[in-house]
């Protein structure tokens, strides 16, 4: 096995260190930009380049912007009680 | 006589369009020629797929400790069996926030994958509808 064989396995192998903070929060990102593409190629009839970064740009504000007010929602809800 | 016939084509058709699409992400979009759809489709997922797997590694698909989680994993293709079934001969333990963004990234690929094969089903059925219409 050459160098650069172990090096592809070995980071599929071994996890990634990521700790339990709010930075690793980010890690949504990506995926909602995952989401956003798949779903929006299901639902346009033809892919064209310019309308279909739009609607997937669209849909990826949409959902981060909504998750972010139940965050806050939750968030101030909590402090509610605790308080 | 012949409808029953085209009936049971199309039915195999579409068999063969969701089985692709299981086997690889967006071949049953390039089936019905959907092909900007079928690359964006594999591109997407497949990234989507190994980036979950590059933050948690393949022990993140374990089909003895984490079950529903392996259920979605397996919606993206026949592979992830292979790949669980050396997860668990193997020592891929993975715990913490690595095992769950992994878990959720694989997962949700997986079944992002489910929405895309129904959809290839889908556009298959109604392509034929279509066409026994006109």
């Amino acid at each position: 096995m050459s160098i650069t064989d172990a090096f592809v396995m070995a980071t599929f192998t071994t996890p990634e260190k990521i700790g339990a903070n709010p930075q690793s929060m980010l890690w949504l990102l990506p995926l909602v930009a995952a989401i956003a593409i798949v779903y929006k190629a299901t639902k346009l009839p033809e892919i064209k380049a310019a309308n279909f970064l739009k609607e997937v740009v669209i849909l990826f504000g949409s959902i981060v912007v909504f998750m972010s007010i139940t965050a806050l929602v939750l968030c101030a809800f909590a402090w509610l009680i605790t308080e | 006589m012949t409808t029953p016939r085209s009936k049971e084509n199309h039915t195999l058709f579409l068999l063969t369009v969701g089985l692709l699409a299981w086997l690889i992400p967006g071949a049953g979009h390039l089936l019905i020629n959907q092909k900007k759809h079928a690359i964006v489709i594999f591109v997407t997922i497949v990234l989507t797929f190994c980036a979950g797997l590059y933050v948690g590694s393949i022990g993140v698909i374990n089909p003895v400790g984490a079950k529903p989680w392996y259920v979605a994993q397996i919606m993206n293709s026949p592979i992830v069996a292979a790949l669980g079934y050396v997860a668990t001969t193997g020592d891929y333990s993975v715990f913490g926030r690595p095992n769950e963004i992994g878990q959720i990234y694989t997962s949700i690929t997986g079944l992002l994958n489910l929405l895309c094969i129904v959809n290839a089903v889908y556009l298959a059925h109604l392509r034929k509808t279509e066409t026994a219409g006109d």
